[in-house]
């Protein structure tokens, strides 16, 4: 991985990018959208872009840029299945070289963030660019807590971000995640998310992270973190599923990148009460289905957790790693119903934010934790592999 | 017996006695006779069941081997063509998820589908045969068929019971209501009493008294679940009519709520 410079963010002077850049842009408010392309047009020749969006786009402000209308797609927070699919589609009609597949709220993006995702792809250093984004420390949780170390420790990858919602595609990489998009939207099921990081490592594809400086995240449109929690993690562990043959061998992990990002820091005190409540109601309620899940060092390690007072309120990092991959099993092997069980760990994710935050709030980098819980997962893969492969044998 | 009786009979010699001697022949001849037409009844009402429950065995027994030869022709294929890693591929999010691997789904179902096709074939060659023999009324033999389904409707009726007790368990406690158990327990025990009503009345047991207690148990429970969800979460309800009219949820994907006074960060759960 390397690192890209976006400590400027001072316009540039336009670089010419052959073959054409290929946008796709998704629906966002029309100053938005001029946002993005002022900043995209800093960046490259008008010519060389060609801009996909569903929204009206006054073509007579940037001379020679070429504006794609692409129908009305349903409003996503994230990138979904038809994205891909449409981004590749377009990419061949058009014959554009490279892709930059931006979200909802890009336009909080700088325009050096952008320069560097596009350039990743277009210069063929990189098959998949990926946004390493600089958010407050309480944002982004579920990634910090499940995606981003899952991510890590079984695809051998330190993208920060693996659910971004901007990309940078080459074409061989927007055709495989083509692919894998056409099995869900073949089955109408456009809204289904694709894991870029995962599909580039079995591919065997270059990625690269880039540091795109702060960004105001969408957020989903569904109010109830239950349904979207369990439908985020019930889709990174079908992937896993899916790539077991993959994963199960030992790869090396990348050295860490320098990244020029700010250290964040906590704004204020947050009330982590609530949370632990409900931790603790699930703690009395919903033993006999944790029971099924995790082994009992696991079950003892929450009793610790349940008796503890909420100024301590801390749960090892060790812990977490176990009770994920335990649950990671659990869906392979269809222990319980798949909605029940990914309904039984929220409490358990309430858990880990109460603990994130008491463990921030005491003075750590939020960032330094989120890397401890990282090499915690790393650290117990033999015993995923183990239980993966033998789970009636190996059970302690 | 008789001769023994004839003997003890002969051996006074006085009319009165020879008199009683010809009617109790007379008598045990008639009881006899009536014993041995009994005999003759059951004896040839068990000659006309045997085949059939015979062949109750015999069709149980074909069918449960051809099950099992299915089951495992079925296993061995669906594993050599990677069924299930087709299966996932192909599907990809899906929201009914078995507990168990789509082959041995199927190798299970193809196997009971047998034993099931085995018992009704087995069941309709018995009833056949005691239909057509049959010229005394046992009471029980109608029920055998009935027994069947019923047993079906009791599975059912357990599996759903456990399936709805565990779902909202899960729900009610992700949405920390505090009676989360107690409500889990009222919805298990309501598909219960209803597997229960429709299981008897599947065997035409009790008639209009299951009704009845099946009316006064469901209506109880759905009374006492009321009331119980009603007063324990009067609070909770005005509390969230407020919440959703000052602030988003509290649990929502949003920034999580916090007091204004404080100046505490947002959570975003993504």
């Amino acid at each position: 991985m390397a690192t890209a410079n976006q400590n400027s963010d001072l316009p540039l002077a336009p670089v010419r990018s052959a073959p054409g850049l290929l946008v796709l842009l998704a629906s966002m408010p029309l100053e938005e959208s001029e946002k993005v392309v002022a900043n995209l047009t800093s960046s490259f020749s008008a010519e060389s872009l060609m801009i996909a969006t569903a929204d009206t786009l006054p073509g007579d402000l940037w001379p020679g840029l070429r504006i794609l209308t692409i129908p009305e797609a349903n409003p996503s927070w994230t990138l979904t299945a038809a994205d891909f699919e449409l981004a590749y589609r377009l990419a061949g009609e058009n014959e554009a070289g490279a892709i930059l597949m931006l979200g909802p709220g890009s336009g909080s993006l700088r325009s050096s963030g952008l320069r560097d995702l596009a350039n990743a792809v277009i210069d063929v250093s990189a098959d998949l660019a990926i946004p390493c984004y600089d958010l407050p420390p309480h944002a982004g949780l579920i990634n910090s807590a499940i995606l981003y170390p899952l991510t890590r420790a079984l695809f051998s990858s330190r993208a920060r971000f693996p659910l971004a919602v901007d990309l940078g595609l080459s074409l061989r990489m927007a055709e495989r995640l083509a692919i894998a998009a056409q099995r869900s939207t073949a089955l109408s099921q456009e809204d289904s998310l694709i894991w870029p990081i995962n599909e580039a490592a079995v591919a065997g594809f270059t990625t690269k992270e880039i540091d795109v400086g702060p960004r105001s995240t969408p957020q989903p449109s569904e109010s109830d973190i239950n349904a979207i929690l369990a439908s985020v993690t019930g889709s990174l562990f079908a992937d896993i599923d899916a790539k077991a043959a993959f994963w199960q061998r030992p790869r090396y992990l990348p050295p860490t990148r320098d990244s020029s990002q700010q250290a964040p820091t906590t704004d204020g005190p947050t009330d982590i009460t609530p949370m632990v409540d409900a931790f603790r109601l699930a703690y009395t309620n919903l033993q006999e289905i944790w029971s099924l899940v995790l082994p009992p060092n696991s079950l003892l390690g929450l009793k610790r957790l349940y008796m503890t007072d909420v100024a301590k309120f801390s749960m090892p990092d060790t812990l977490w790693a176990r009770i994920v991959f335990d649950f990671l099993i659990a869906y392979r092997l269809r222990t319980i119903n798949r909605g029940h069980l990914l309904g039984a760990l929220i409490p358990l994710y309430l858990a880990w934010v109460a603990s994130h935050i008491n463990i921030t709030t005491a003075g750590t980098n939020p960032e330094r934790h989120i890397e401890a819980l990282a090499a915690a997962f790393e650290a117990d893969k033999p015993y995923l592999v183990s239980r993966w492969r033998w789970p009636d044998r190996f059970n302690p | 017996m008789q001769n023994f009786l004839a003997i003890m009979l002969d051996s006074g010699q006085h009319p009165a006695a020879q008199q009683l001697t010809g009617d109790n022949g007379s008598i045990w001849h008639h009881m006899s006779d009536a014993l041995h037409q009994s005999i003759d009844r059951v004896l040839s009402l068990l000659i006309a069941i045997l085949p059939g429950i015979l062949a109750f065995f015999v069709a149980m027994a074909v069918f449960t081997l051809v099950g099992m030869a299915l089951s495992a022709l079925l296993r061995r294929g669906l594993t050599w063509a990677k069924f299930d890693d087709r299966l996932t591929q192909t599907r990809g999010k899906d929201d009914w998820t078995p507990g168990t691997s789509p082959t041995a789904l199927i190798a299970r179902a193809s196997f009971w589908a047998c034993v099931i096709l085995g018992l009704i074939i087995g069941a309709s060659a018995f009833d056949a045969s005691y239909a057509s023999a049959a010229t005394l009324p046992i009471s029980l033999l109608p029920y055998l068929t009935r027994a069947v389904g019923a047993i079906f409707l009791l599975i059912a009726g357990t599996l759903i019971a456990r399936f709805l007790a565990r779902s909202v368990l899960i729900g009610a406690v992700n949405a920390q209501l505090q009676y989360a158990r107690f409500l889990s327990l009222g919805v298990k025990w309501l598909v219960l009493v209803l597997t229960a009503a429709m299981v008897l009345d599947h065997l035409e047991v009790g008639g209009v008294v299951v009704e009845l207690a099946f009316g006064i148990l469901f209506g109880g429970i759905v009374l006492t679940l009321a009331l119980a969800v009603g007063l324990g979460s009067r609070d909770l309800v005005s509390r969230s009519l407020e919440s959703h009219v000052d602030r988003p949820s509290e649990h929502g994907v949003g920034p999580t709520h916090v007091p204004a006074a404080s100046q505490a960060e947002p959570i975003r759960h993504f």
